[in-house]
């Protein structure tokens, strides 16, 4: 009998969470917006870890079912999970393909910054053609991103548009509330001098008013060389920049090995929720590159 | 409120459809969202050239191919949608068979990828979806090298066909997948060694080509294919693949032989990803062909295991051990073991170092390779 019970409480359980719309995103920042703004009413998985590189996430089988299950699939767009084509493709799922009311692409409508004008190609690097996709850390892209996630959803769902949007509300007004927290909190950052490992921090550089002026990377995706990094420790003793900023998931060595020659205090950041240990969701991403940039500056966080 | 709206939209520069909680966007309003950048705003292709460059050395003194350096092949691929799910995918290659380069059409194929709910297929000529390396082209395998078994078993270039392929991923909460294909088999074309005289059945005197027994085994002419392939994420950092395979048909040289042969393949693939960029990669594979002939049945086995490391974003280790025997009636097998190392400059652009041992019906051979592999311009392959 107890069998019984347990049996019919765990169909129960799932056709539950079957009949909530199934979101499958590229990041673990997307899937917390996804659930902001879906509320109770999605499930929502990620394809990727906080803690790992955007650019070189390798798609396996086990993600193909994620995708096929998925009403709504959210991608950060501008050629970076260009790895979620093929999963898309192998998931045969109409609903989510390019086109598709189920297709999110996160980055319309953001301002894009560093577009190549020029002709791009591999001897630059792993330029992006579309421009820096790393707009996701410029909280204020927050409302545009939830906003295309908004019409996602109610695309899928049209009947629950009107708690989709009350979702939507509250989580602008709360990240307005952060937004003006963050603001505060990183005014003794404006114009201090950071070198980044990889070119990822522009937006949040324009947004809060760091002043960039170097990458560990001689070009984007390349690893550091000898000659690139002898150059940018005699950059950085000459302009005084004192931070580097590093994702966690980047070998450190070269960073390291920086810091060591310039007295620059290294940083190593989460670029996404999860990126990690205690950085659970998209405003803790915030919050903890905020705290470690106002310590290593040698003000209290 | 208005005025709580205008600061709110002041502080977040909000896209204009957010302006107001009771808005209806203009997108919404139409079937299609609006499509993020993707591609190039152009009616092209997809258009790649990968250019392969292998050195080889080896103590194997009949070995026409050692002690150089040269461009093995060039291949080019244009790749793109023909219509709302189809997708067309053509590889065209040169390269080099003894001392001439050829052309050669590698794949060309229409993939529909959507025909119904779980149902795909192609159709072309296909590297044919047979374990885990047969579909994958030269230089995106981790190795320099293909093993002998898919060599002896297979052909030198594999099982590739003409003809169409149904896979139907099943509706099941872990990944299963079953496809079955039917081709006509190209066996790679080898020029007869030269022509002799026979006395046929009837008692006519006829003129035969000669092929050497040495030459290679395929799959030729009617070739039926079957492949199941079930995939699980024992953890959010692991993957096992599980797959079994079977191709049926004629040999490549069915006239001569009257063979029918049939290739039993089973595979294990296990990966790890401890980190963001490290990964251990166990794959195995077991083939056993079973060629009937009109003077009995031949059954062969032969396998390979292969331990990869990628300890960063940019280098690599394997370790390979090879089992075959060959496919006629003489017997011989092969034994080898393998390490190579390798660096990725890019996704398409890498270095190769591969070391191999084999022991081949009791002589042994040492020998090397050297692989420079570049890709220009967007390439892709399936999910393998």
């Amino acid at each position: 009998m107890r069998s019984l019970f347990l049996a019919l409480a765990c169909l129960l359980a799932s056709s539950t969470a079957w009949a909530k719309l199934q979101v499958v995103t590229t990041t673990t920042d997307l899937k917390w917006l996804a659930e902001q703004v879906g509320g109770d009413l999605v499930e929502v998985e990620s394809l990727s870890s906080g803690g790992q590189d955007l650019h070189f996430v390798e798609p396996r089988p086990s993600m193909v079912m994620k995708v096929k299950r998925a009403d709504v699939l959210v991608r950060i767009g501008l050629d970076l999970d260009m790895w979620a084509d093929s999963l898309v493709s192998a998931s045969r799922n109409k609903k989510v393909v390019y086109g598709a009311p189920g297709y999110v692409d996160a980055s319309v409508g953001v301002e894009r910054l560093q577009i190549p004008t020029d002709k791009v190609d591999a001897g630059m690097g792993d330029l992006h053609v579309f421009g820096n996709p790393h707009y996701w850390l410029d909280p204020s892209n927050a409302s545009i991103i939830a906003d295309n996630i908004l019409e996602g959803l109610v695309r899928a769902e049209p009947a629950k548009e009107a708690a989709f949007k009350e979702n939507y509300w509250k989580l602008l007004r709360a990240l307005t509330e952060k937004l003006k927290e963050w603001e505060k909190k990183a005014a003794p950052l404006k114009g201090v001098k950071v070198v980044t490992y990889h070119n990822s921090w522009v937006y949040f550089a324009k947004r809060f008013g760091l002043e960039l002026f170097g990458n560990i990377e001689p070009k984007p995706g390349l690893p550091p060389s000898p000659s690139h990094v002898n150059k940018l420790i005699a950059m950085m003793k000459e302009k005084g920049a004192g931070i580097i900023m590093a994702e966690s998931y980047f070998p450190l060595k070269g960073a390291r090995m920086v810091a060591d020659k310039t007295g620059a205090r290294l940083v190593v950041v989460p670029s996404s929720a999860g990126g990690l240990p205690g950085v659970r969701t998209y405003f803790d991403v915030f919050d903890q590159v905020l705290d470690a940039l106002l310590d290593a500056r040698g003000g209290k966080p | 409120m208005m005025n709580a709206l205008l600061i709110l939209s002041a502080l977040l520069a909000l896209p204009a459809s957010a302006e107001d909680p009771s808005f209806t966007t203009g997108t919404m309003e139409t079937a299609a969202p609006p499509q993020g950048m993707r591609g190039r705003p152009i009616n092209l292709p997809d258009i790649s050239v990968i250019g392969v460059m292998d050195g080889h050395l080896s103590d194997y003194k009949p070995d026409t191919a050692k002690d150089k350096f040269e461009f093995e092949e060039v291949e080019t691929a244009f790749q793109g949608f023909i219509y709302p799910e189809v997708r067309a995918d053509v590889f065209l290659a040169l390269h080099k068979h003894g001392a001439k380069y050829e052309a050669e059409l590698c794949e060309a194929k229409a993939s529909f990828l959507r025909l119904s709910e779980g149902l795909a297929a192609e159709v072309g000529k296909i590297h044919v979806n047979f374990g885990k390396l047969n579909k994958m082209h030269t230089h995106h395998r981790p190795m320099i090298d293909q093993p002998p078994v898919l060599t002896n078993f297979l052909g030198e270039h594999g099982l590739v066909g003409q003809g169409g392929t149904a896979s139907y991923l099943l509706p099941l909460p872990f990944y299963l997948q079953a496809e079955a294909g039917a081709w006509q088999g190209e066996g790679h074309e080898h020029e007869a060694s030269g022509k002799t005289t026979v006395v046929d059945t009837a008692g006519n005197t006829v003129e035969v080509p000669i092929y050497q027994e040495s030459a290679e085994f395929s799959l030729a002419d009617k070739v039926f294919t079957g492949r199941l392939k079930a995939s699980f994420a024992p953890t959010d950092k692991s993957e096992l693949e599980l797959g079994s395979s079977l191709a049926a048909g004629h040999g490549a040289h069915w006239e001569e032989h009257q063979d029918e042969a049939k290739v039993y393949g089973a595979d294990l693939t296990f990966k790890l990803w401890p980190s963001s960029y490290e990964r251990w990669a166990f794959q195995n594979e077991y083939f056993h062909l079973t060629r009937t002939v009109p003077a009995g049945r031949l059954q062969r086995d032969g396998l390979y295991s292969f331990l990869n490391y990628r300890w960063n974003k940019y280098w690599d280790t394997g370790a390979r051990f090879d089992y075959a025997e060959g496919a006629f009636p003489t017997q011989s097998i092969e034994r080898a073991l393998s390490a190579l190392v390798g660096y990725h400059f890019t996704e398409t652009t890498r270095a190769l170092v591969q070391y191999k041992y084999r022991r081949i019906n009791g002589g042994t051979v040492n020998e090397g390779w050297l692989q420079l592999a570049f890709g220009l311009g967007p390439h892709s392959h399936e999910l393998e």
